[in-house]
């Protein structure tokens, strides 16, 4: 699975998360923060990472949640790191 | 302590089968019942013994459910079809949440309160009901127990979403109001609780406004629990089921809703031109002191009425909208408390519960807005399905110990009219009571009643 198929399976996710503006989601890079440029409530980041792990077919620690930086490339450097471990 | 003067300045809620209060209006009025066979109790056959309900579907409230795709029947959020409820909002709202929302909406657009005056400090909200989120915690609970799924798959919002003040916090994160935010929880007194308690905190200078109410979202579980106890009414068609003060009456209707009103502080409402809808002559609590959970108390009732018109300085009222939840015990209890109280003529008794329900947490506060319709449509609310009174004495009253009246139901057949029908109306008493022995009563006004505390003759209920 190649970096941008991940950025891609990610906004697929956010677009289901209706607190986040989705005109917003046009244009989402690595570099993008979920929180300071999406202005997800917080409160949605765990909803999204139970998601990402549904999605990509892969299970986080908790220590790997509680770590997760707010920016995209954090979650796919995460997401990439759990498919080659498995 | 006399107090402030507290005007109602707007009403609003969720009633069922009604797009609208107005709707709401039109239908209590005509005499009709909210009452239908409930398809969700009726899935579960024989395991359930009641199977009509007031109950109000997503669908009718312009509401969807967004399914969660991570845990199994669990309502990640709702949708608003028409726009009402930012997102932000709906995520952290159950369905209760949601109806007490849009209720405050209508409530303060009645009201014409401005921004300002809705954020201010001392604006409050006051909202309480009578379970607690159980559509979100079913779900949530049976994934991790039975499903054995990680807790993180419900998301963040299983508290706040059932949380025993839901509703206040969604409401004040939607309006942003910077007063009193909390609530009373008094059983099926809860909605009337709420609404007294609100009246307090402005009358007493604590706010200059309160939206004030109760909520009882749609929910299997509330309803199983009174099915558990027997104490729902069955064998009778839907419309015909919730039948208070007749003699063949069996239990009570469960039913669900939310009423909200907008109380305001008398002299600004007066000086900014307001439409009051009524005014709030006294609220009075008390408990029945006996120990018993469930059984109602006639010494109980007698007490509240004497506080409520504290000691008769305050005037008697043309309509009674009694708690009338159509089972045996209560009915008999609370008909002959009345009698005691008012006497055998100058006044008639409504009982909304016969044509909705009975609403539970938001029971005291829709049947609140109910008085608030009979104070401006000047008609009196039927007792529906009040068809035979008992023309014998009630067991109780053939005990010896028996301090109140000694005649039975049918004697009274005046006072409980079967139709709606007009009448000259200045005050309302309302009265709600709740398991533990709680009892809750307040007296409501036209604005006008001091310029025509003379009453017009009374006409016989039909």
């Amino acid at each position: 699975m190649t970096r941008q198929e991940v950025i891609d399976g990610l906004v697929e996710i956010l677009q289901t998360v209706r607190t986040i503006n989705q005109e917003k989601l046009i244009g989402v890079t690595d570099e993008t923060d979920f929180i300071a440029d999406l202005n997800t409530p917080s409160t949605e980041m765990i909803n999204i990472a139970s998601k990402t792990e549904q999605k990509f077919g892969i299970e986080f620690e908790d220590d790997e949640i509680d770590g997760l930086g707010s920016k995209v490339k954090d979650i796919v450097d995460l997401i990439l790191k759990k498919q080659a471990e498995a | 302590m006399t107090g402030r003067k507290v005007a109602v300045v707007g009403m609003g809620g969720a009633f069922p089968t009604c797009k609208s209060l107005d709707d709401f209006r039109d239908k209590i009025f005509a005499n009709q019942s909210l009452i239908r066979e409930w398809p969700e109790a009726l899935k579960y056959d024989k395991k359930i013994r009641s199977t009509v309900a007031g109950f109000i579907t997503e669908a009718e409230m312009d509401l969807e459910i967004i399914y969660s795709t991570l845990l199994e029947n669990y309502p990640e959020t709702y949708a608003d079809k028409k726009n009402r409820i930012p997102n932000i909002n709906l995520a952290t709202a159950d369905i209760g949440s949601i109806w007490a929302m849009l209720g405050t909406q209508d409530a303060i657009k009645m009201a014409g309160w401005s921004t300002e005056e809705t954020q201010a400090e001392t604006t409050g909200v006051v909202i309480g009901s009578g379970a607690g989120g159980n559509v979100i915690l079913r779900n949530a609970w049976h994934n991790f127990y039975e499903l054995g799924k990680k807790t993180r798959l419900a998301g963040s919002h299983s508290v706040d979403r059932s949380m025993p003040y839901r509703e206040v916090a969604n409401v004040s994160c939607l309006i942003k109001n910077r007063g009193v935010a909390e609530t009373i929880g008094s059983a099926c007194a809860t909605g009337l609780g709420n609404i007294g308690h609100a009246y307090r905190l402005i009358k007493f200078g604590l706010q200059d406004r309160v939206i004030a109410g109760g909520v009882e979202g749609t929910s299997l579980e509330t309803f199983i629990g009174f099915d558990a106890m027997q104490v729902l009414s069955k064998n009778f068609s839907a419309a015909e089921s919730s039948r208070p003060f007749d003699i063949n009456r069996n239990g009570f209707v469960c039913g669900f809703g939310s009423g909200i009103v907008a109380l305001e502080e008398y002299e600004m409402a007066k000086a900014r031109g307001a439409n009051i809808i009524a005014v709030i002559d006294n609220y009075f609590n008390n408990s029945d002191g006996d120990g018993d959970m469930f059984y109602p108390s006639f010494a109980g009732q007698q007490r509240l009425w004497k506080g409520l018109l504290n000691n008769n300085t305050l005037p008697k009222p043309d309509v009674v909208k009694v708690h009338g939840t159509s089972t045996p015990a209560g009915d008999a209890i609370e008909l002959l408390s009345v009698v005691d109280t008012l006497g055998e003529s100058g006044y008639h008794i409504s009982a909304p519960k016969s044509q909705f329900g009975h609403m539970l947490g938001a029971a005291g506060s829709v049947e609140f807005i109910t008085a608030l319709l009979m104070l401006q449509e000047q008609k009196v609310l039927p007792c529906l399905n009040s068809d035979n009174l008992n023309t014998e004495l009630e067991p109780f009253q053939l005990q010896p110990d028996w301090q109140g009246p000694k005649k039975p139901f049918s004697h009274y057949r005046h006072l409980l009219p079967k139709q709606s029908f007009a009448k000259s109306i200045n005050r309302i008493v309302c009265l709600n009571y709740g398991f533990g022995g709680t009892n809750s009563a307040i007296s409501v006004s036209k604005d006008n009643h001091s310029q025509s505390a003379t009453r017009s003759p009374l006409p016989e209920a039909p």
